[in-house]
């Protein structure tokens, strides 16, 4: 009998934890990665002190907060395309078991990283930038943040899985797609300041309205404008999930396995 | 220096198909939309120039720091470094070498921020002081790759070279005031980002492009050639010890 996808989604988490505790240590992870992270979000604050607009410090300093579990989450790509540099993307693919439950969890440690970074900015480095919160809204700023570092998983699996002929261009991806994030999607100015095109493309990004909805709690507007953006942000989330799940079987998977290239294109 | 040089050429050609410049040619865009969106949205025009030597100097900074961190480990994965170290040329000097060439190819960074700028937003930036920042550029590609370089013999001796290369970012772009001026900083904090060349630069590339006078502009290039040479003794020195000391132990390929 073939394991089922809740047991192959285990399995990959427990790659996800191995393959977590080799890159970092307890040490590494608190002050390497996490100060790095939350230097970003003050290296892009600090430009708000600059500019003697009202309320600009706190915008980017919540903006900047909630990216962090954004950049973190990217690297999704990057691990799901180390399967090729491994070897082992033949096997899963040769596997009568479906590869994309194995993406699904083998990457898992990183939006789990970058909840924990968020919330540290959200909540430690917050309230020095007018950012608070009230102990009500805590548990729905964490499920915000726990929807964003989802959501973005579901970005990153799709960006993994068509780069994943062409591995050389994860790191590339990876940082142009979060950056793009993070100048359009309401990070740093408002997602109106754009041509309208542009914001209509971000209604397709999970962060612009978890984002909207996470400021909406800031300001404590009304609950229509907290749990009106979460509808979108599910939705859009499972698209990319899908999208990635169809191409990777039927652009992917299934020309290699004709081909027998998956090992070749390097 | 025909070492030097046969090494700098080298990186060149290397550099110009890799990844790692693809990405900061592919990034510095993005990060002067950020930045221009940021000053726009607040009516700001005078920041423009900010925008456009952050992204210049974090694309030379990533470009440095990602082959002072690959150099040694690519030469290890390709059975080529222990052939490298027994010639008799130095390989500080092969280091230095490859990273300058990195940084100089940074600057098309600005370049690219310029146009941004420019075709994105309207915000066509005058160079006021094109002497000064031409050697302003120049002195800050040398400096970078001779501070870089003490991370390549750091990272000979480490395995998460990645880690630190990361970290190695963000924190330093706030201390030496790379987008926000070092005078907007904390007073505490003003000190410690004089030590490292990057704050001397930032504000050198932002003073070539204001239409004031640039005030002692040789002797604040003079300080950014200085830590920068600065950087390289030390990394030469660093190189030195470990390699003294991996050969001790025969872990040259190992560590």
């Amino acid at each position: 009998m073939y394991p089922s996808p809740f047991h192959l989604v285990r399995y990959g988490v427990l790659n996800a934890v191995a393959d977590f505790k080799a890159t970092y240590t307890w040490r590494s992870w608190s002050f390497g990665w996490l100060g790095r992270m939350l230097a970003q979000v003050l290296f892009f604050t600090g430009l708000g002190g600059m500019l003697d607009h009202p309320g600009a410090v706190r915008y980017l300093a919540l903006g900047n907060a909630l990216m962090t579990c954004v950049v973190d989450t990217m690297a999704v790509v990057a691990t799901t395309s180390g399967e090729r540099r491994a070897g082992t993307l033949s096997l899963l693919v040769a596997s009568p078991a479906d590869p994309m439950w194995v993406f699904a969890g083998r990457s898992l440690h990183w939006p789990v990283s970058g909840f924990a970074t968020a919330s540290v900015a959200l909540f430690g480095l917050g309230p020095f930038f007018g950012v608070t919160w009230a102990a009500a809204q805590v548990p729905l700023v964490l499920l915000l943040i726990a929807l964003t570092a989802l959501g973005t998983y579901c970005v990153g699996l799709f960006l993994a899985v068509l780069v994943i002929n062409v591995p050389r261009l994860r790191n590339v991806v990876s940082n142009c797609a979060y950056l793009a994030m993070m100048g359009f999607c309401g990070v740093q100015v408002p997602v109106d300041f754009w041509p309208r095109a542009v914001g209509a493309v971000v209604q397709a990004v999970p962060l612009t309205h978890t984002l909207r909805a996470l400021r909406a709690v800031s300001d404590n507007r009304p609950a229509a404008e907290v749990f009106g953006p979460v509808v979108p942000a599910v939705l859009t989330a499972g698209c990319w999930l899908l999208a990635a799940v169809v191409i990777f079987r039927w652009l992917v998977a299934v020309p290699a396995r004709g081909a027998g290239t998956l090992d070749l294109s390097y | 220096m025909s070492l030097f040089m046969a090494a700098l050429r080298f990186q060149l050609r290397l550099a110009a198909h890799s990844p790692g410049t693809l990405q900061v040619w592919a990034t510095a865009p993005l990060f002067t939309a950020v930045f221009l969106s940021i000053a726009e949205h607040a009516d700001r025009t005078d920041l423009t120039s900010f925008a456009v030597v952050a992204p210049t100097l974090m694309g030379q900074w990533a470009l440095a720091l990602g082959i002072a961190g690959e150099l040694i480990a690519e030469e290890r994965s390709q059975g080529t470094l222990e052939a490298v170290i027994a010639t008799p040329g130095r390989l500080s000097v092969i280091v230095v070498g490859r990273i300058l060439a990195v940084s100089l190819l940074g600057v098309t960074t600005m370049a690219e921020a310029w146009l941004v700028a420019g075709v994105g937003f309207g915000r066509w930036i005058a160079v006021p002081h094109p002497v000064v920042l031409a050697a302003a550029l120049l002195a800050n590609a040398a400096a970078m790759a001779g501070t870089a370089s003490i991370m390549a013999s750091l990272f000979v001796l480490m395995p998460s070279a990645r880690i630190v290369q990361n970290t190695l970012t963000y924190p330093l772009y706030l201390l030496c005031g790379v987008l926000v001026p070092l005078s907007q900083l904390p007073a505490w904090v003003r000190p410690l980002g004089r030590v490292v060349f990057l704050s001397w630069s930032a504000d050198l590339f932002r003073a070539a492009l204001d239409e004031a006078a640039v005030s002692r502009p040789a002797g604040r290039i003079a300080v950014v050639a200085l830590l920068g040479l600065s950087g390289y003794l030390i990394g030469a020195l660093l190189l030195a010890r470990v390699l003294r000391r991996v050969r001790r132990l025969g872990t040259l390929t190992h560590t």
